[in-house]
Protein backbone atom coordinates (compact mmCIF):
# COMPACT_ATOMS: atom_id res chain seq x y z
CA UNK A 1 0.00 0.00 0.00
CA UNK A 2 1.74 3.60 -1.01
CA UNK A 3 1.06 5.99 2.00
CA UNK A 4 -1.47 8.48 0.51
CA UNK A 5 1.28 11.61 0.18
CA UNK A 6 4.50 12.40 1.62
CA UNK A 7 4.09 13.80 4.90
CA UNK A 8 1.34 11.18 5.48
CA UNK A 9 4.24 9.11 5.61
CA UNK A 10 6.34 10.15 8.68
CA UNK A 11 2.68 10.60 10.50
CA UNK A 12 2.12 6.68 9.61
CA UNK A 13 5.19 5.77 10.88
CA UNK A 14 5.20 7.57 14.13
CA UNK A 15 1.66 5.75 14.60
CA UNK A 16 2.96 2.19 13.23
CA UNK A 17 5.87 2.71 16.23
CA UNK A 18 3.03 3.58 18.73
CA UNK A 19 0.82 0.61 17.23
CA UNK A 20 3.76 -1.47 17.89
CA UNK A 21 4.97 -0.33 21.08
CA UNK A 22 1.67 0.13 23.09
CA UNK A 23 -1.57 -2.60 21.25
CA UNK A 24 0.00 -5.06 24.24
CA UNK A 25 -0.39 -3.55 27.14
CA UNK A 26 -3.01 -1.52 26.16
CA UNK A 27 -4.89 -4.92 25.26
CA UNK A 28 -3.94 -6.04 28.56
CA UNK A 29 -5.45 -3.10 30.20
CA UNK A 30 -8.80 -3.00 27.80
CA UNK A 31 -8.91 -6.36 29.12
CA UNK A 32 -9.09 -6.34 32.93
CA UNK A 33 -11.50 -3.51 32.51
CA UNK A 34 -14.03 -4.53 30.54
CA UNK A 35 -13.23 -8.58 31.33
CA UNK A 36 -14.17 -9.97 27.56
CA UNK A 37 -11.50 -10.87 25.03
CA UNK A 38 -13.77 -9.27 21.98
CA UNK A 39 -14.55 -6.03 23.83
CA UNK A 40 -11.22 -5.74 24.38
CA UNK A 41 -9.29 -5.88 21.20
CA UNK A 42 -12.28 -3.12 20.15
CA UNK A 43 -12.04 -0.94 22.64
CA UNK A 44 -7.55 -1.28 21.76
CA UNK A 45 -8.64 -0.78 18.06
CA UNK A 46 -11.10 2.39 18.57
CA UNK A 47 -8.41 3.86 20.85
CA UNK A 48 -5.62 3.92 18.31
CA UNK A 49 -8.08 5.19 15.50
CA UNK A 50 -8.58 8.35 17.64
CA UNK A 51 -5.05 8.34 18.84
CA UNK A 52 -4.05 8.28 15.04
CA UNK A 53 -6.73 11.33 14.42
CA UNK A 54 -5.74 13.38 17.25
CA UNK A 55 -1.67 12.04 16.58
CA UNK A 56 -0.82 16.25 16.25
CA UNK A 57 -1.70 17.04 19.38
CA UNK A 58 0.50 14.50 21.01
CA UNK A 59 3.35 16.86 22.13
CA UNK A 60 4.95 14.80 25.00
CA UNK A 61 6.20 11.66 23.42
CA UNK A 62 7.23 10.25 27.08
CA UNK A 63 3.44 10.82 28.26
CA UNK A 64 2.58 8.71 25.19
CA UNK A 65 1.31 6.01 27.39
CA UNK A 66 -0.74 8.08 29.72
CA UNK A 67 -2.22 9.71 26.69
CA UNK A 68 -3.60 6.53 25.07
CA UNK A 69 -4.70 4.96 28.89
CA UNK A 70 -6.69 8.41 28.92
CA UNK A 71 -8.46 7.72 25.28
CA UNK A 72 -8.94 3.95 25.79
CA UNK A 73 -10.52 5.00 29.35
CA UNK A 74 -13.05 7.12 27.63
CA UNK A 75 -13.74 4.91 24.88
CA UNK A 76 -14.78 2.61 27.91
CA UNK A 77 -16.81 5.00 29.34
CA UNK A 78 -18.42 5.99 26.24
CA UNK A 79 -19.07 2.30 25.68
CA UNK A 80 -20.82 1.97 29.23
CA UNK A 81 -23.02 5.24 28.42
CA UNK A 82 -24.24 3.23 25.27
CA UNK A 83 -24.88 -0.19 26.97
CA UNK A 84 -24.52 -1.35 30.60
CA UNK A 85 -21.37 -4.13 30.56
CA UNK A 86 -21.86 -7.03 32.53
CA UNK A 87 -18.82 -6.72 34.90
CA UNK A 88 -18.64 -10.49 36.20
CA UNK A 89 -17.50 -12.50 32.88
CA UNK A 90 -13.80 -11.04 34.11
CA UNK A 91 -14.59 -14.54 36.21
CA UNK A 92 -14.57 -16.75 33.20
CA UNK A 93 -10.98 -15.63 32.62
CA UNK A 94 -8.66 -18.29 31.35
CA UNK A 95 -5.62 -16.97 29.39
CA UNK A 96 -3.00 -18.95 29.87
CA UNK A 97 0.84 -18.76 28.80
CA UNK A 98 1.65 -21.36 26.68
CA UNK A 99 5.69 -21.37 27.45
CA UNK A 100 4.66 -21.52 31.27
CA UNK A 101 5.12 -24.88 33.69
CA UNK A 102 2.07 -26.90 34.80
CA UNK A 103 2.62 -25.53 38.02
CA UNK A 104 2.85 -22.13 37.08
CA UNK A 105 -0.27 -22.23 35.25
CA UNK A 106 -2.08 -23.08 38.00
CA UNK A 107 -0.90 -20.54 40.29
CA UNK A 108 -1.13 -17.89 37.06
CA UNK A 109 -4.36 -18.81 36.87
CA UNK A 110 -5.21 -18.83 40.95
CA UNK A 111 -3.82 -15.33 40.68
CA UNK A 112 -5.88 -13.90 37.96
CA UNK A 113 -9.27 -15.41 39.50
CA UNK A 114 -7.99 -13.10 42.24
CA UNK A 115 -7.74 -10.22 40.31
CA UNK A 116 -11.11 -10.91 38.69
CA UNK A 117 -12.63 -10.63 41.96
CA UNK A 118 -10.87 -7.67 42.87
CA UNK A 119 -13.39 -4.57 43.16
CA UNK A 120 -12.99 -2.79 40.07
CA UNK A 121 -11.67 0.64 41.91
CA UNK A 122 -8.96 -2.44 43.70
CA UNK A 123 -8.14 -3.78 40.71
CA UNK A 124 -7.99 -0.69 38.11
CA UNK A 125 -5.27 1.33 39.75
CA UNK A 126 -3.28 -2.27 40.23
CA UNK A 127 -3.80 -2.71 36.45
CA UNK A 128 -2.48 0.24 36.09
CA UNK A 129 0.56 0.25 38.09
CA UNK A 130 1.60 -2.98 37.48
CA UNK A 131 1.44 -2.26 33.41
CA UNK A 132 1.95 0.83 33.36
CA UNK A 133 4.81 1.34 35.78
CA UNK A 134 2.85 4.60 36.86
CA UNK A 135 3.56 6.52 40.26
CA UNK A 136 0.49 6.50 42.78
CA UNK A 137 0.91 10.39 42.15
CA UNK A 138 0.08 9.37 38.03
CA UNK A 139 -2.50 6.73 38.74
CA UNK A 140 -4.01 9.16 40.99
CA UNK A 141 -4.38 12.05 38.17
CA UNK A 142 -5.49 9.50 35.57
CA UNK A 143 -8.74 8.30 37.77
CA UNK A 144 -9.20 11.67 38.83
CA UNK A 145 -8.13 10.68 42.47
CA UNK A 146 -6.19 11.91 45.70
CA UNK A 147 -3.06 9.92 45.77
CA UNK A 148 -3.69 9.01 49.52
CA UNK A 149 -6.89 7.46 48.26
CA UNK A 150 -4.94 5.55 45.30
CA UNK A 151 -2.33 4.35 47.98
CA UNK A 152 -5.14 2.94 50.38
CA UNK A 153 -6.80 1.17 47.13
CA UNK A 154 -3.09 -0.38 45.88
CA UNK A 155 -2.59 -1.31 49.71
CA UNK A 156 -5.76 -3.05 49.84
CA UNK A 157 -5.66 -4.69 46.66
CA UNK A 158 -2.68 -6.17 47.58
CA UNK A 159 -3.97 -7.59 50.96
CA UNK A 160 -6.63 -8.86 49.20
CA UNK A 161 -4.98 -10.71 46.95
CA UNK A 162 -2.64 -12.52 49.56
CA UNK A 163 -5.61 -13.18 51.84
CA UNK A 164 -7.07 -15.21 48.83
CA UNK A 165 -4.06 -17.17 47.99
CA UNK A 166 -3.21 -17.71 51.49
CA UNK A 167 -0.15 -15.12 51.31
CA UNK A 168 -0.98 -13.82 54.99
CA UNK A 169 3.39 -12.93 55.74
CA UNK A 170 3.37 -9.36 54.34
CA UNK A 171 -0.24 -8.06 55.97
CA UNK A 172 0.56 -10.03 58.95
CA UNK A 173 3.99 -8.01 59.12
CA UNK A 174 2.51 -4.63 58.68
CA UNK A 175 -0.29 -5.33 61.48
CA UNK A 176 2.75 -6.01 64.05
CA UNK A 177 4.39 -3.15 63.37
CA UNK B 1 11.03 7.35 56.52
CA UNK B 2 10.75 4.68 59.28
CA UNK B 3 9.71 1.08 58.78
CA UNK B 4 5.71 1.60 59.53
CA UNK B 5 6.00 3.69 57.30
CA UNK B 6 7.95 2.09 54.52
CA UNK B 7 5.69 -1.00 54.37
CA UNK B 8 3.01 1.17 53.65
CA UNK B 9 4.59 2.40 50.79
CA UNK B 10 5.83 -1.13 49.85
CA UNK B 11 2.27 -2.43 49.67
CA UNK B 12 1.03 0.38 47.76
CA UNK B 13 3.87 0.75 45.53
CA UNK B 14 6.72 -1.72 46.06
CA UNK B 15 8.75 -0.20 43.14
CA UNK B 16 8.77 3.34 44.43
CA UNK B 17 12.46 5.19 43.86
CA UNK B 18 11.49 7.73 46.41
CA UNK B 19 14.66 8.67 47.70
CA UNK B 20 13.63 7.82 51.89
CA UNK B 21 11.90 4.41 50.93
CA UNK B 22 15.44 3.55 49.28
CA UNK B 23 17.62 5.08 52.36
CA UNK B 24 15.37 2.78 54.63
CA UNK B 25 15.92 -0.40 52.48
CA UNK B 26 19.46 0.43 52.61
CA UNK B 27 19.89 0.75 56.25
CA UNK B 28 16.96 -2.04 57.66
CA UNK B 29 17.64 -5.67 57.09
CA UNK B 30 13.92 -6.23 57.96
CA UNK B 31 12.46 -4.05 55.40
CA UNK B 32 15.28 -5.21 52.97
CA UNK B 33 13.46 -8.55 53.61
CA UNK B 34 10.15 -7.68 53.24
CA UNK B 35 11.05 -5.80 49.85
CA UNK B 36 12.47 -8.72 48.57
CA UNK B 37 9.70 -11.34 49.39
CA UNK B 38 7.20 -8.15 47.87
CA UNK B 39 9.10 -8.29 44.49
CA UNK B 40 9.12 -11.89 44.21
CA UNK B 41 4.99 -11.46 44.47
CA UNK B 42 4.87 -8.36 42.15
CA UNK B 43 6.96 -10.77 39.80
CA UNK B 44 3.99 -13.52 39.94
CA UNK B 45 1.22 -10.24 39.48
CA UNK B 46 2.37 -9.51 36.51
CA UNK B 47 2.28 -12.70 35.22
CA UNK B 48 -1.11 -13.19 35.83
CA UNK B 49 -1.83 -9.56 34.46
CA UNK B 50 0.41 -9.69 31.69
CA UNK B 51 -2.40 -11.98 29.57
CA UNK B 52 -1.38 -13.03 26.06
CA UNK B 53 -2.92 -10.15 23.55
CA UNK B 54 -3.89 -11.83 20.22
CA UNK B 55 -1.70 -12.52 17.60
CA UNK B 56 -1.57 -10.08 14.73
CA UNK B 57 -3.29 -7.40 17.16
CA UNK B 58 -1.00 -4.70 16.05
CA UNK B 59 -1.37 -5.73 12.43
CA UNK B 60 -5.26 -5.46 12.72
CA UNK B 61 -5.15 -2.15 14.05
CA UNK B 62 -2.97 -1.17 11.16
CA UNK B 63 -4.96 -2.36 8.57
CA UNK B 64 -8.25 -0.71 9.93
CA UNK B 65 -6.17 2.61 10.20
CA UNK B 66 -5.38 2.39 6.75
CA UNK B 67 -8.48 1.23 5.85
CA UNK B 68 -10.27 4.16 7.62
CA UNK B 69 -7.69 7.18 6.06
CA UNK B 70 -8.58 5.62 2.37
CA UNK B 71 -12.09 5.99 3.40
CA UNK B 72 -11.72 9.45 4.87
CA UNK B 73 -9.79 10.56 1.76
CA UNK B 74 -12.21 8.64 -0.99
CA UNK B 75 -14.99 10.47 1.42
CA UNK B 76 -12.96 13.67 1.53
CA UNK B 77 -12.49 13.98 -2.52
CA UNK B 78 -17.21 13.07 -2.50
CA UNK B 79 -17.67 15.71 -0.38
CA UNK B 80 -15.28 18.39 -2.85
CA UNK B 81 -17.22 16.86 -6.16
CA UNK B 82 -20.51 17.76 -3.77
CA UNK B 83 -19.25 20.81 -2.43
CA UNK B 84 -18.47 21.50 -6.72
CA UNK B 85 -22.11 20.75 -7.48
CA UNK B 86 -23.56 22.47 -4.23
CA UNK B 87 -22.06 25.68 -5.23
CA UNK B 88 -22.62 25.05 -9.15
CA UNK B 89 -25.99 24.83 -8.18
CA UNK B 90 -26.24 27.89 -5.62
CA UNK B 91 -24.59 30.00 -9.25
CA UNK B 92 -27.54 28.78 -11.12
CA UNK B 93 -29.98 29.70 -8.27
CA UNK B 94 -28.25 33.17 -7.58
CA UNK B 95 -28.54 33.72 -11.35
CA UNK B 96 -31.86 33.03 -11.85
CA UNK B 97 -33.08 34.97 -8.94
CA UNK B 98 -31.30 38.34 -10.18
CA UNK B 99 -33.13 37.73 -13.62
CA UNK B 100 -36.19 37.41 -11.35
CA UNK B 101 -38.01 40.48 -10.57
CA UNK B 102 -36.72 41.61 -7.08
CA UNK B 103 -38.94 41.08 -4.14
CA UNK B 104 -40.45 44.33 -3.76
CA UNK B 105 -41.58 44.96 -7.10
CA UNK B 106 -45.53 44.40 -7.23
CA UNK B 107 -45.79 40.99 -9.53
CA UNK B 108 -47.97 43.23 -11.94
CA UNK B 109 -44.46 45.23 -12.71
CA UNK B 110 -42.94 41.87 -12.91
CA UNK B 111 -45.27 40.46 -15.72
CA UNK B 112 -44.13 43.98 -17.38
CA UNK B 113 -40.84 43.78 -17.25
CA UNK B 114 -40.98 39.79 -18.45
CA UNK B 115 -42.75 41.19 -21.01
CA UNK B 116 -40.67 43.95 -21.73
CA UNK B 117 -37.62 41.40 -21.89
CA UNK B 118 -39.73 39.24 -24.39
CA UNK B 119 -40.57 42.15 -26.96
CA UNK B 120 -39.22 42.60 -30.01
CA UNK B 121 -38.88 46.53 -30.53
CA UNK B 122 -36.82 48.12 -28.26
CA UNK B 123 -37.65 51.68 -26.42
CA UNK B 124 -34.16 52.95 -27.66
CA UNK B 125 -35.00 52.42 -31.50
CA UNK B 126 -38.52 53.97 -31.17
CA UNK B 127 -37.55 57.86 -31.27
CA UNK B 128 -40.57 59.06 -34.53
CA UNK B 129 -43.54 59.97 -32.65
CA UNK B 130 -47.06 58.56 -33.46
CA UNK B 131 -50.20 59.77 -34.79
CA UNK B 132 -52.34 60.35 -31.32
CA UNK B 133 -55.45 58.62 -33.05
CA UNK B 134 -53.57 55.57 -32.95
CA UNK B 135 -53.05 55.84 -29.22
CA UNK B 136 -56.85 56.44 -29.20
CA UNK B 137 -57.17 53.48 -31.30
CA UNK B 138 -55.39 51.32 -29.61
CA UNK B 139 -57.12 52.27 -25.97
CA UNK B 140 -60.40 51.53 -27.65
CA UNK B 141 -59.62 49.04 -29.09
CA UNK B 142 -58.86 47.81 -24.96
CA UNK B 143 -62.00 49.10 -24.44
CA UNK B 144 -61.14 52.25 -23.23
CA UNK B 145 -62.07 55.89 -24.42
CA UNK B 146 -59.24 58.64 -24.16
CA UNK B 147 -60.68 62.03 -24.28
CA UNK B 148 -57.02 63.00 -25.21
CA UNK B 149 -52.81 61.93 -25.59
CA UNK B 150 -49.90 62.97 -24.24
CA UNK B 151 -47.54 64.93 -26.24
CA UNK B 152 -44.34 62.30 -27.23
CA UNK B 153 -45.51 58.69 -27.68
CA UNK B 154 -43.10 57.06 -30.01
CA UNK B 155 -45.11 53.81 -30.15
CA UNK B 156 -48.31 51.58 -29.35
CA UNK B 157 -49.21 48.64 -29.28
CA UNK B 158 -51.72 46.25 -27.58
CA UNK B 159 -49.91 43.85 -25.83
CA UNK B 160 -49.98 41.07 -23.13
CA UNK B 161 -48.56 41.19 -19.76
CA UNK B 162 -49.07 37.76 -18.31
CA UNK B 163 -53.05 37.08 -17.77
CA UNK B 164 -53.67 40.72 -18.50
CA UNK B 165 -54.15 42.71 -21.98
CA UNK B 166 -52.13 46.00 -21.65
CA UNK B 167 -51.24 49.00 -24.28
CA UNK B 168 -47.90 49.46 -24.47
CA UNK B 169 -46.19 52.81 -25.43
CA UNK B 170 -42.85 54.50 -25.32
CA UNK B 171 -42.73 57.97 -24.46
CA UNK B 172 -39.11 59.82 -24.47
CA UNK B 173 -38.78 61.90 -21.20
CA UNK B 174 -36.00 64.36 -21.20
CA UNK B 175 -33.96 62.07 -23.58
CA UNK B 176 -34.74 58.90 -21.79
CA UNK B 177 -37.13 56.46 -23.55
CA UNK B 178 -39.56 55.19 -21.03
CA UNK B 179 -41.95 52.22 -21.48
CA UNK B 180 -45.44 52.76 -20.33
CA UNK B 181 -47.75 50.40 -20.26
CA UNK B 182 -51.55 50.61 -19.10
CA UNK B 183 -52.60 47.19 -17.37
CA UNK B 184 -56.45 47.99 -18.70
CA UNK B 185 -58.18 44.71 -16.68
CA UNK B 186 -55.82 45.09 -13.32
CA UNK B 187 -56.05 47.49 -10.94
CA UNK B 188 -53.11 48.28 -8.70
CA UNK B 189 -53.47 48.43 -4.60
CA UNK B 190 -51.01 51.45 -4.21
CA UNK B 191 -48.61 53.49 -6.04
CA UNK B 192 -45.52 51.55 -5.81
CA UNK B 193 -41.44 52.84 -6.93
CA UNK B 194 -39.16 50.37 -7.19
CA UNK B 195 -35.53 49.23 -8.97
CA UNK B 196 -34.47 45.60 -10.57
CA UNK B 197 -31.66 44.92 -13.14
CA UNK B 198 -30.39 48.28 -13.09
CA UNK B 199 -33.76 50.35 -14.10
CA UNK B 200 -36.52 52.18 -12.20
CA UNK B 201 -39.79 51.31 -12.29
CA UNK B 202 -43.56 52.83 -11.12
CA UNK B 203 -46.66 51.05 -10.78
CA UNK B 204 -49.84 53.41 -9.80
CA UNK B 205 -53.46 52.97 -9.86
CA UNK B 206 -55.28 54.31 -12.81
CA UNK B 207 -58.63 54.50 -13.81
CA UNK B 208 -59.91 50.77 -13.20
CA UNK B 209 -56.45 49.53 -14.30
CA UNK B 210 -52.44 50.77 -13.71
CA UNK B 211 -49.86 51.91 -15.40
CA UNK B 212 -46.73 50.36 -15.38
CA UNK B 213 -43.56 52.62 -16.15
CA UNK B 214 -39.98 50.96 -17.04
CA UNK B 215 -36.76 53.13 -17.57
CA UNK B 216 -33.39 53.98 -16.88
CA UNK B 217 -32.60 55.38 -13.44
CA UNK B 218 -32.99 58.96 -14.60
CA UNK B 219 -36.18 59.19 -16.22
CA UNK B 220 -38.66 61.81 -14.89
CA UNK B 221 -41.61 59.42 -13.92
CA UNK B 222 -43.55 62.28 -12.30
CA UNK B 223 -44.06 63.87 -15.67
CA UNK B 224 -45.49 60.82 -17.21
CA UNK B 225 -47.63 60.29 -14.43
CA UNK B 226 -48.87 63.48 -14.21
CA UNK B 227 -49.83 63.54 -17.96
CA UNK B 228 -51.62 60.10 -17.86
CA UNK B 229 -53.82 61.30 -14.38
CA UNK B 230 -54.71 64.33 -16.46
CA UNK B 231 -55.52 62.59 -19.62
CA UNK B 232 -57.50 59.20 -17.90
CA UNK B 233 -59.31 61.78 -15.81
CA UNK B 234 -61.37 62.88 -19.01
CA UNK B 235 -61.54 59.75 -20.09
CA UNK B 236 -64.90 57.28 -20.38
CA UNK B 237 -65.31 53.55 -20.98
CA UNK B 238 -66.48 52.98 -24.57
CA UNK B 239 -69.25 51.09 -26.10
CA UNK B 240 -67.76 48.17 -27.93
CA UNK B 241 -66.84 48.59 -31.15
CA UNK B 242 -66.81 52.52 -30.89
CA UNK B 243 -63.84 54.74 -31.83
CA UNK B 244 -63.49 58.45 -31.03
CA UNK B 245 -61.66 60.95 -33.20
CA UNK B 246 -59.33 63.14 -31.92
CA UNK B 247 -59.37 66.87 -32.85
CA UNK B 248 -56.48 69.27 -32.38
CA UNK B 249 -52.93 68.51 -30.26
CA UNK B 250 -54.81 67.81 -27.08
CA UNK B 251 -57.74 65.98 -28.54
CA UNK B 252 -61.38 66.56 -28.30
CA UNK B 253 -64.39 63.90 -28.16
CA UNK B 254 -66.47 63.75 -31.12
CA UNK B 255 -69.67 61.79 -30.58
CA UNK B 256 -69.30 61.47 -26.52
CA UNK B 257 -73.31 60.78 -26.44
CA UNK B 258 -72.46 56.95 -27.12
CA UNK B 259 -69.85 56.91 -24.32
CA UNK B 260 -71.60 55.31 -21.19
CA UNK B 261 -69.74 55.73 -18.01
CA UNK B 262 -66.81 58.25 -17.10
CA UNK B 263 -63.73 56.04 -16.26
CA UNK B 264 -62.57 57.08 -12.65
CA UNK B 265 -59.44 59.04 -11.66
CA UNK B 266 -57.12 57.56 -9.30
Amino acid sequence: MKPVSASMSSRQHQFEALVRGHSTDLYRYAYWLCGQDALAQDLVQDTFLRAWRALDKLREVGAVKAWLITILRREHARLFERKAMPSDDIDDLDLPDPQATPERRTEESALRQAIAKLDPKYREPLVLQVLGGFTCAEIAEQLGLGEAAVMTQLFRARQKLKGQLGFEDQTAEVSEL
Amino acid sequence: MNCLEFRRRLGSEPASKMGAFVAHREECVHCAGAQYRADEFEGRIHRAISVAAPLNLADRILLAQTTETRHSARNQRRGWIAFSIAAAASIVVAFVAVQRPSPNMPALAGMVFEHLQEHVVSAVDSDMAIPKQSVIEAFAERGINLASVPDGINYVHKCPAGPYETVHMIMPEHGVAVSVVYVVDKSSAHRTDFSHDGLRGREIPLGKGSLVMWATASADFDAIESSWKSVMGESIALEPGSVPVVSGSRGVLSGSSVYRAALAAP
